[in-house]
């Protein structure tokens, strides 16, 4: 054989080839109209939570849609749908004596036993959220993702927009990621927006309304690095701001107004916030990959002007004993001072202030989260991923504010609530 | 398949065509990772079980036991034998894919079982591709020959899985079955996949590392296939044309081409070539690394 050194052989060899390989784009058009109906990869879950004490309950069915496109481009769809039923603490104090309070319509009233905490038993809703984004490659090293959504509920209505944009470094060792959102709601709470700070009327009487709806805007603004610290080790640390103006109330949400001495509730009154709100938070995670296991830590600290500060410790836990099948505990603290404008009650003859709050998610609180999230990886490549969550929260009970027939009471309501998820994944 | 993800890359890892076989897929994008490596993973398991020799009812074994009769073949079929009968005449005769018969007196075991002169004789009455009837759509084979595609399949199976990923989607990937190489698609940094070439008689320690951006390599040799008689060593590969091991072949030799196929093909002919690997190699003007 020896020296062939003539172009022809080349020639003669590359044409074999294509003549053979050629036979790829046809085979592969049939392929890909085969994989045509299945480029959605499609993640649905099933979410039920549950409050002790016949408190909230809530179902709430998850389906995510995504699509990969050539180039590292990708269209996300999802949609959920909440159905919440229950009742929740509307802000009132529990005291010796039965008590009646007018339901938001104002056209019914519903009566709390003595030493019961007061809670609204009219929550009943309905939610539907639609998120959409577009996510595709600004030249080589940036990821540009736009997105939007969109969420209704009886009384609320709420519609943004984002952005966020990732660029890599450092031979991709390093992202920077900076983020702006935008978002609009507007509330039309049942029976009109109350006054604040006005006294609850009598149902079937004239109600202190003060319109039918209010607005407000939510701007967000992120910047994030993510850093490799080794072939192991992830890093991550983001700084959020987020700007709130406009009505920052819970409608439904009032305050006992009590007796200086007895303690004995006289009225209750409407809840009033201020109408901008700053919040900061600082996000900090580290990954650490085992051999097959990955352990993750993060903490969050955050704070506002309303002069709520908070932290959250996470730790979690990738146990992956097969390739089959994976388990993932994790245990999450959080605590959290009270707000500035929080009160557990108003004092009948002393001045009103500007603003005051008993919603319990402004007191100082902690909480814990116990949790297990269980994965099977099915050889079809399909994930079935069962969650179990369950989250207490403990504040103070016996506040030194308490009067006379408040004391003794349980002036905090506890909550605890359970998570179950059902996720599939194919 | 297993698959795990290694800084940017998902490294997909399964067994196919009886080699190990690796599929980097460079994205941030796991499912997308894991997907891609499938489509790698279905089309190696599909060639295998189509043209592998040692899978009784399969393609191949159908027309190895039709004897005598002429046999329809499907298209892919069809297309795969007009490349073996284009290579057959290109290479004069040295690559030939009736040739897999000698093996049954050459076993390369490092032993001493050089087979006696008459049993090679005998089998060549079974070897040579012009014995065989093809006119495109029917193969009559001569009773007793016995077609091999495994010069062939192997690479022909990574220029497909290249062909099916970049349909999919445009993410760089390096698809690596046995040693078989090929580059698709676009990384995102740009850069070129770093490709070790094994030295033969030290494995596991890269002679060389070629940066491939596109385009494919094959190896073909192995230092640990050989016969000896105690005064001479035949290295496994043989030429078909006398029945023995050509003489002086190279321990290894590698080749850079546009396709795997392409890269294969030479590097075998690289093979057969003997004192001649480099000669002939330089004249089909792609990159080629010997082992000598």
């Amino acid at each position: 054989m020896g020296a062939i050194k003539n172009d022809d052989f080349k020639k003669k060899l590359t044409s074999a080839v294509c003549t053979l390989l050629g036979a790829v784009p046809a085979a592969q058009a049939a392929q890909a109209a085969e994989d045509a109906g299945k480029k959605w990869d499609i993640d649905a879950a099933v979410l039920y939570y549950q409050e002790a004490d016949n408190r909230v309950s809530a179902i709430e069915p998850v389906i995510s849609l995504r699509r990969g496109f050539s180039g590292n481009r990708a269209l996300n769809v999802k949609f959920t749908l909440d159905a919440l039923t229950g009742a929740t603490p509307n802000g009132a104090t529990p005291t010796n004596v039965p008590q009646t309070f007018t339901r938001p319509s104002g056209s019914d009233s519903y009566v709390v036993q003595p030493g019961e905490t007061p809670l609204d038993d009219t929550f009943k809703d309905t939610r539907l959220a639609v998120n959409g984004s577009w996510q595709q490659p600004v030249g080589r090293l940036s990821l540009l993702t736009l997105g939007g959504n969109f969420s209704k509920e009886y009384d609320f209505l709420s519609v943004g927009g984002n952005a966020l944009l990732a660029r890599d470094f450092n031979d991709r060792n390093t992202t920077l990621t900076f983020g702006l959102a935008l978002e609009q709601d507007s509330v039309d709470p049942v029976g009109g927006v109350p006054i604040p700070l006005a006294s609850m009327a009598a149902a079937g009487t004239l109600q202190p309304r003060q319109g039918g709806s209010e607005s407000k805007t939510v701007v967000d603004a992120m910047v994030g690095i993510t850093q490799v610290l080794s072939p192991r080790t992830l890093t991550q640390v983001n700084y959020s701001l987020s700007q709130n103006s406009g009505y920052l109330n819970d409608p439904y949400k009032l305050l006992s107004v009590v007796d200086p001495v007895t303690g004995a509730t006289v009225r209750n009154v409407y809840e009033n916030r201020p109408d901008t709100r700053s919040k900061h938070a600082l996000y900090w995670l580290m990954r650490h990959r085992l051999k097959r296991d990955v352990v993750s830590g993060d903490y969050r600290f955050f704070f506002d002007d309303w002069g709520v500060t908070s932290h959250t410790l996470g730790l979690n836990y990738r146990w992956q004993p097969s390739k089959k099948f994976w388990f993932e505990p994790l245990v999450r603290y959080y605590t959290q001072s009270e707000a500035d404008f929080f009160r557990i009650q108003l004092v009948d003859g002393q001045p009103i202030p500007v603003e005051a709050s008993a919603d319990y998610r402004l007191t100082a609180f902690n909480g814990l989260t116990f949790g297990l999230k269980h994965g099977w990886m099915f050889a079809n490549g399909h994930e079935l991923i069962l969650k179990l969550e369950y989250y207490t929260t403990q504040g103070d009970d016996s506040p030194s504010e308490a009067i006379g027939v408040q004391r003794g009471l349980d002036l905090y309501p506890n909550l605890k609530s359970t998570v179950v998820q059902v996720q599939y994944r194919f | 398949m297993e698959a795990v993800r290694a800084h940017t890359t998902v490294v997909g890892r399964f067994k196919a065509m009886a080699c190990p076989c690796e599929v980097i897929v460079d994205t941030a994008d796991d499912r997308l990772g894991l997907r891609l490596v499938d489509v790698a993973e279905r089309e190696a398991r599909r060639i295998e079980e189509k043209f592998s020799r040692y899978i009784p009812g399969n393609a191949l074994d159908r027309i190895n036991r039709a004897e005598g009769k002429p046999f329809h073949v499907d298209e892919e079929m069809a297309q795969l034998l007009d490349f073996a009968a284009r290579a057959f005449e290109l290479s004069g005769g040295l690559f030939d894919v009736t040739s897999g018969v000698l093996r049954r007196a050459w076993k390369f075991d490092g032993s001493n079982a050089v087979p006696a002169p008459e049993t090679v004789e005998k089998l060549r009455a079974f070897v040579g591709w012009r014995r065989a009837a093809w006119d495109g759509r029917t193969l009559k084979l001569e009773p007793g020959m016995e077609l091999d595609l495994g010069g062939i399949a192997k690479e022909y199976a990574v220029d497909r899985a290249v062909a099916l990923i970049a349909a999919e989607s445009g993410a760089g990937v390096l698809v690596n079955f046995g040693g078989d190489i090929a580059a698709g698609g676009h990384r995102r940094n740009g850069a070129a996949w770093s490709v070790g070439i094994e030295q033969v008689d030290d494995a596991g320690k890269a002679a060389g590392v070629l940066q491939l951006k596109r385009g494919a390599v094959a190896t073909s040799g192995d230092s640990k296939r050989f016969v000896t008689d105690g005064r001479r060593r035949y290295g496994h590969i043989i030429d078909p044309r006398t029945g023995w091991p050509v003489a002086d072949a190279p321990r290894a030799v590698t080749v850079h081409a546009a396709t795997c196929t392409e890269a294969g093909f030479l590097s075998t002919m690289g093979m057969l070539s003997g004192r001649e690997a480099e000669t002939f190699l330089r004249g089909a003007g792609e990159k080629f690394w010997v082992a000598r």
